[in-house]
């Protein structure tokens, strides 16, 4: 209870800079929210793409009856298959027409029917799908009968190495706002350490324990990081709701089961966590280097 | 109560006491004295170990305080009142909150505190001005709220360093009569002054410093 009330009066004291300091943590975490929103989107849209990823399999042109039931068997049997297709040469022709019916002149021109029959695999939703993709396509591809496999591999690399860049990015944007985040929240300490000077002198000549001296500061510390973490979530909220409803439609155009996310729960808790720490290692900081100076007396 | 043995301090090589060695029984009442720069206040440092020492012993209550680590010299300094020249009252509390402090720092509960702090202020005559802020008062009245505050925790030593330095003669004896007040119900009092006329007032064992040496020694019988 005294420690709280020293703390409010320590913040009452220097009341414009503990604001100051309040939003300037507030600004970095904001930042750091931002991209984080971004990549969790875009980790989502992975996952989106990745549950519509089916692998497909082009079989040769000449491929026998006995190839084609053979592959039948393998791909029916395959524990990681939940469901396929066989599309006929004829009906991917007929389908082809289909989708490109405005030039059917074109088409109707072509004396011959150039596309491959193929079983269209969906695989089951585990949580290394694509890797399971990619060692079914490699053996797939092994087998007689079988032309080539296709997955849009290519563009989903891409994109992971993508995702990877941005988390490397994010782990470092946040270590470096942290400590700038530190530096301050330190800075802020110090100059309210240092209004109290005597007081603390006082305290360590009337037998103030270590605890009594420093929780106050400590406390203070911690509250320009929880503030800072709640803040800045409340303004990542309201951008959230502003995207959901300017954007919501476009969105669900691209892919019907989409929506924006916000942070998890669980990440946000770890962002309120590492602020806390961030300003309890501001106000260590400070109170180290100010005791230090009675220590060596 | 206060044993020091062939103790030795020097700041940046410049010896601020040489060879200090004296015992000071409890309920003594002893003035240090000497010029300016004798090392008076060093001397009362090392005790409730503001400043450590180089070399020899210092015991405080049978304690060697120079082996006490940083985190556990609380436990010696809540035995020990200090009374500076400069007071050292903090100048945004009221001087009842002055003397509260410091059974605040000490865990005192509420009701304690504000019975304790009174006390402690009609002790030294100033119930009265209880809601005063510092700034409000004399320097004699200053020093008296220093000197409840320092005693308000009911420590075994009592340390002064010149107490009396801003004060002219009069209320000088006044604030001298509080220590002695101090010392009669049983407090150690370690009186650091370089007033004459303080030391013939008081008839008291006295320590002479000169450049960090003991020169002289008066003990009382």
């Amino acid at each position: 209870m005294r420690t709280l009330k020293t703390t409010i009066t320590n913040i009452k004291s220097n009341k414009q800079l503990f604001f100051a300091s309040v939003g300037t943590i507030t600004i970095a975490l904001s930042i750091l929210g931002l991209f984080l929103f971004v990549y969790i989107n875009l980790n989502s849209v992975l996952s989106f793409w990745n549950d519509q990823v089916q692998l497909i399999v082009y079989l040769e042109d000449e491929v026998s009856m006995h190839e084609k039931k053979k592959l039948e068997k393998m791909v029916s049997s395959h524990s990681e298959v939940e469901s396929f297709d066989f599309v006929s040469r004829e009906k991917a022709w007929k389908n082809f027409q289909a989708m490109f019916s405005e030039k059917s002149a074109f088409l109707k021109g072509m004396g011959f029917n150039p596309l491959p029959a193929s079983f269209n695999l969906k695989i089951k939703p585990t949580p290394n799908r694509l890797e399971k993709i990619r060692t079914l396509a490699e053996q797939m591809k092994q087998l007689p009968g079988v032309e080539s496999v296709e997955y849009g591999e290519e563009w989903i690399s891409r994109f992971e190495g993508f995702i990877i860049l941005m988390r490397v990015f994010l782990l470092a944007l946040g270590a470096l706002l942290s400590l700038g985040a530190v530096l301050i929240i330190s800075n802020t300490v110090k100059l309210s350490i240092s209004s109290r000077k005597d007081e603390i002198e006082l305290m360590l000549l009337s037998g103030g324990t270590p605890g009594f001296i420093q929780l106050p500061f400590f406390l203070e510390g911690i509250l320009h990081g929880l503030l800072g973490a709640v803040v800045s979530l409340a303004l990542m909220k309201s951008i959230h709701l502003y995207v959901v409803n300017q954007f919501q439609g476009a969105i669900e155009t691209f892919g019907r089961s989409m929506d924006f996310q916000f942070i998890p729960f669980p990440l946000i808790m770890t962002i309120v966590m590492a602020s806390i720490l961030v300003g309890w290692l501001g106000s260590f900081f400070s109170l180290h280097q100010f005791l230090g100076v009675y220590k060596k007396l | 109560m206060i044993q020091l043995y062939n103790v030795y301090k020097t700041y940046n090589n410049t010896p601020a006491l040489v060879d200090i060695s004296f015992i000071i029984k409890k309920g003594a009442f002893v003035f240090v004295t000497g010029p300016s720069g004798a090392g008076k206040s060093t001397l009362l440092k090392l005790l409730y170990r503001w400043e450590n020492y180089d070399r020899g012993q210092v015991l405080v209550n049978g304690t060697n305080v120079g082996k006490i680590k940083f985190n556990r010299l609380w436990k010696l300094r809540r035995k020990i009142g200090v009374v500076f020249q400069d007071y050292k009252l903090l100048q945004r509390k009221t001087i009842l909150e002055n003397v509260a402090f410091v059974l605040e720092i000490v865990g005192a509960d509420k009701k304690t505190i504000r019975f304790k702090a009174w006390e402690a202020l009609k002790n030294v005559g100033l119930s009265h001005k209880k809601d005063a802020y510092p700034m409000e008062l004399s320097g004699g009245e200053q020093q008296r709220v220093a000197i409840a505050r320092a005693l308000v925790n009911n420590p075994k030593i009592l340390l002064a360093d010149e107490p009396t330095g801003n004060l002219d003669p009069e209320l000088a004896s006044e604030i001298l009569h509080l220590f002695e007040q101090a010392n009669n119900e049983g407090t150690t009092v370690v009186f650091a002054t370089h007033s004459q006329i303080i030391l013939q007032e008081g008839n008291h064992a006295v320590i002479t410093l000169k450049q960090g040496k003991i020169v002289d020694t008066r003990v009382v019988v």
